[in-house]
């Protein structure tokens, strides 16, 4: 016979070994940013271009099947790396990432610095970095699904529609080319909305920010480029940008008349920048004078 | 004595939130502890004696005049809310003389006034920085300064001791203190009900939005006949003790604590208990070091009236 | 010992905020005491890991105060004076997520979070959204989470802020609960003292970053000479005469208490012949103390 008695009971498990401290982050993280109003129609909205490529992929195999709808252009239907760039740099995309930003990013930071509960986050075991990190990886989350795993599916459902390996190998780089990019694109997005998070105290603002700078950026250009028409504003937009260093890693021509290595730059600049406002954005405790 | 502050039938709701429900009661000078839980109706009960909102029924009366837009009452209540409520950007300074200058008082005047209040409040070396930089602490002080400086007869503080360090807990208890020793009115909340019985024994139980109570607190405990009094003795040898009193037909209870150097007892007659018990010491030739009344205090008649 | 300090140092830029504080915790509960700016939550802070000393050594649970910090975090449990809370959450959710912070598996922290939102008088608001609780449903979620995953070592501030009567008592009890497990060391700063004296044993009170006093609270309130405090019901003038009669010093209070000073070589026992002799009742007796408030103004230097 036992009893429970009243009062104060100690727990007797063990605790982990902790190699990844920050994972609960990320999965609380994925579940709220679920649970939001409006945010799994955007995220579906978003697999839509991935759908259609697929889609794409599959009538380039059977294309006498359906050659009553393609009469004039058969060009279109060549998967090559130029129609995997059209799908990674399409402005479509690159917005609907920026809506899923707008929802899964902009409170990452923020609502924990307007509830006060990075005092409660890191009055565990955590290291900045492990808090970091899982927020972080939040929206490596979101942005892979649309990036790197739909490219890595075009890639293997192309070998299957086609039954041969052909297409790997006249292209064995592309894979690399499907990683790279979605790395960068992620790395970039996840810096932007994370620095941008960690300066406000209100969501809305910040969702506003997210969206609003992305675009603004784009805004500039095209107004600065209108009046002196020179190239190197489009080293301004975000976009621009992106696209410069897409194109170079899918082996494709450059649309604006600027090197690709300059918006690389400009990309991990950002990066670098934000990551220093982060780190001292993120404390345990406000210094109070 | 005659009452400073009367209320009859006092009613107020917020479309069908309750706030306050049929209170009639007299305050009189000195100091008036309120106390209730939270939602109990006590802010809404300082709102109303004070004139900032409008009974649904009933009136309030200060100093025999109606409170209602009664603009020379107003400069003689001073009013401590519990809420903050400031303008962020102007600095301590400009936020209490600016309050000042609503009672027409002369640029010198409010300058000394001001000047005091904020002595006072030990905020002077603070009354050139904006109010949003302020402390916790700093911002309640800011708001009792601003209750204070006019010099009213009047005070009605609002949790007035919220976010205090002890030693500015113990100027203001202590300040109000003064107030009364010169014969002013002076009614205040607190949570902490130590802090209450510091400052006075007279209260006003608020509950539900109703009285529960309203004296003296140990006048208070003794109409409570539901709880017999708790008596806490501390002596030599306490089963010898018990002994005696299980003969005694007022004694209900008696226990004996885990360490053994004393022992509780429970009676419905405090007189005939006490009036035994200095010759069962001396009979009985039992040491003493306390005796005590643990129930005898605001906490209990607290949870008495008010406990679940 | 579980806290072990010596010689902190620590400034924000120019403003000191300790100043060579040292400190050797007995087991129990303690009070942390001190005016605002004393550098009580800096020192809170340097414990917790939130912060590293300028200068100085310690060590918190047997863990280096500056290298082991991430151990010192995974052992102590902290409820912030703020409220902080996660948005979106259910009181389940949130203190099951932060047990797994704390390095708690995932199924374990879930049972453990039930376990102790019941403890902490949550249970049925337990599934609500946190955003939805009142005032003092958050001070007992902030303890949850402080207790979740079982620490050593428990730091809690304010403990008591913003609560009504009955909220402060049922917090105070929880806390006198967890201290008096003989594993768990709590460690309780407060601006209300009545709270520290209903729930500690030691106090540790700091004054503009150095200690100003610590030590248990009753020897620290004990008085040399021989005062007692009474209050007597009757007939009272007779009785007050035997007592100067016997060179004992009576001194009445505005609010009925009566001061009574023996002299060496008499006891307590002779007042209480004296009552009987006189049917005096003796309603409230006890040996005069510095009050916890009294001891605080003297050892910071105000009266």
């Amino acid at each position: 016979m036992t009893i429970k008695e009243k009062g104060y009971t100690h727990w007797d498990g063990e605790f982990k070994d902790g190699k990844f401290p920050w994972w609960p982050i990320t999965r609380y993280g994925i579940k709220l940013t679920f649970k939001k109003k409006f945010f799994k129609f955007f995220f579906f909205m978003t697999l839509v271009p991935a759908v259609v490529y697929l889609v794409g992929i599959y009538i380039s195999e059977r294309l006498e099947d359906f050659s009553f709808m393609v009469r004039e252009s058969t060009v279109f239907l060549q998967i090559n790396p130029a129609y995997f760039k059209s799908y990674f740099t399409n402005e479509g995309l690159l917005f609907m990432i920026v809506i899923i930003l707008v929802f899964a990013g902009a409170g990452l930071i923020s609502d924990d610095l307007k509830y006060n509960s990075l005092q409660l986050y890191f009055s565990r075991p955590l290291k900045k970095k492990d808090y970091f990190i899982g927020k972080a990886a939040v929206i490596v989350f979101f942005l892979f699904i649309v990036t790197l795993i739909p490219g890595l599916v075009f890639i293997i459902m192309k070998i299957v529609f086609s039954g041969s390996f052909k297409f790997f190998a006249s292209y064995p780089w592309l894979v690399l080319s499907v990683i790279a990019y979605s790395i960068l694109v992620t790395a970039f997005f996840a810096f932007y909305s994370l620095f941008l998070s960690s300066i406000g105290k209100n969501r809305r603002y910040v969702a506003i920010l997210i969206f609003g700078l992305y675009f603004f950026t784009d805004i500039i250009y095209e107004i600065l480029y209108g009046i002196f028409k020179s190239p190197y504003f489009s080293l301004l937009s975000f976009k621009i940008n992106l696209q410069q260093v897409g194109a170079f890693i899918f082996n494709q021509k450059t649309q604006y008349a600027v090197s690709w290595v300059y918006s690389l730059l400009i990309i991990i600049g950002i990066c670098i920048l934000s990551a220093l406002v982060l780190k001292k954005k993120i404390r345990g405790v406000e210094i109070v004078k | 004595m005659t009452a400073v502050i009367e209320t009859q039938n006092l009613s107020k709701w917020y479309r069908n939130v309750l706030g306050l429900s049929d209170v009639t009661l007299k305050i009189e000078s000195g100091i008036t502890g309120i106390l209730g839980p939270n939602g109990a109706g006590k802010s809404t009960f300082l709102k109303l004696i004070t004139g900032q909102i409008k009974p649904n029924i009933g009136n309030v009366t200060v100093k025999g005049e109606k409170i209602r837009n009664n603009y020379s009452l107003f400069s003689i209540i001073g009013f401590c809310p519990e809420q903050d409520s400031f303008y962020e950007e102007m600095t301590g300074w400009q936020f209490i003389t600016s309050l000042l200058k609503l009672y027409f008082f002369s640029t010198f005047e409010i300058e000394t006034k001001a000047q005091k209040a904020l002595e006072i409040v030990e905020l002077i070396k603070d009354k050139d920085r904006v109010i949003r930089s302020y402390s916790r602490g700093m911002r309640q002080r800011l708001k009792f300064a601003q209750a204070i400086a006019h010099e009213p007869e009047i005070f009605i503080l609002d949790e007035p001791l919220n976010g205090l360090d002890p030693l500015g807990r113990r100027k203001i208890i202590r300040l109000i203190k003064t107030y009364k020793s010169e014969g002013k009115t002076i009614i205040v909340s607190s949570h902490v009900l130590p802090e209450i019985e510091a400052m006075t024994k007279k209260i006003i139980l608020i509950h539900q939005g109703k009285i529960f109570a309203q004296g003296d607190i140990h006048y208070i405990r003794d109409l409570i006949e539901a709880h017999p009094h708790i008596i806490s003795i501390k002596c030599s040898n306490p089963r010898e003790l018990a002994s005696r009193f299980i003969r005694e037909d007022y004694v209900l209870k008696v226990h004996f604590g885990p360490t053994q150097d004393g022992l509780l007892v429970e009676t419905n007659n405090r007189d005939k208990f006490f009036s035994l018990l200095p010759s069962l010491f001396v009979e009985s030739n039992i040491q003493v070091e306390e005796i005590t009344s643990p129930d005898d205090n605001l906490q209990a008649v607290f949870d008495y009236l008010i406990g679940k | 010992m579980s806290v072990e300090v010596r010689d902190l140092h620590f400034s924000y830029g120019k403003v000191k905020a300790l100043d060579g504080v040292a400190l050797d915790l007995p087991k129990g509960a303690i009070g942390l005491l001190g005016p605002n700016g004393a550098g009580k939550s800096t020192l809170l802070r340097i414990l917790l890991g939130f912060l590293s000393p300028d200068k100085g050594e310690g060590r918190v649970l047997g863990y280096d105060i500056k290298y082991q910090q991430p151990m010192i975090r995974r052992f102590v449990g902290y409820m912030p004076e703020d409220d902080c809370f996660i948005p979106g959450m259910d009181a389940v959710s949130f203190t099951s997520y932060l047990g797994e912070l704390s390095g708690m598996p995932r199924q374990e922290a879930m049972k453990r979070a039930h376990e102790v939102l019941f403890y902490v008088g949550l249970e049925e608001s337990r599934y609500r959204n946190i955003e939805t609780y009142s005032g003092g449903m958050k001070q007992r979620l902030k303890l949850a989470q402080a207790i979740v995953h079982d620490p050593r070592l428990l730091f809690l501030d304010e403990p008591t802020s913003g609560l009504d009567p009955q909220g402060r008592k049922e917090i105070l009890g929880l806390i006198i609960d967890i201290s008096s497990k003989k594993d768990i060391q709590v460690l309780i700063s407060s601006h209300i003292l009545p709270d520290i004296e209903a729930t500690c044993s030691y106090v540790v009170i700091l004054n503009k970053g150095r200690l100003a006093a610590d030590g248990n609270i009753s020897e620290l309130k004990q008085i040399k000479y021989s005062l007692y405090e009474m209050k007597i019901k009757g007939e009272n003038k007779n009785f007050l005469q035997k007592l100067r009669d016997m060179k004992s010093n009576v001194e009445e209070t505005e609010d009925g208490l009566l001061k009574v000073y023996m002299p060496p070589g008499k006891n307590p026992q002779d007042i209480f012949k004296t009552a009987a002799e006189e049917k005096i009742q003796i309603r409230h007796f006890v040996k005069s103390q510095t009050s916890l408030e009294d001891l605080f103004a003297k050892v910071v230097g105000v009266d």
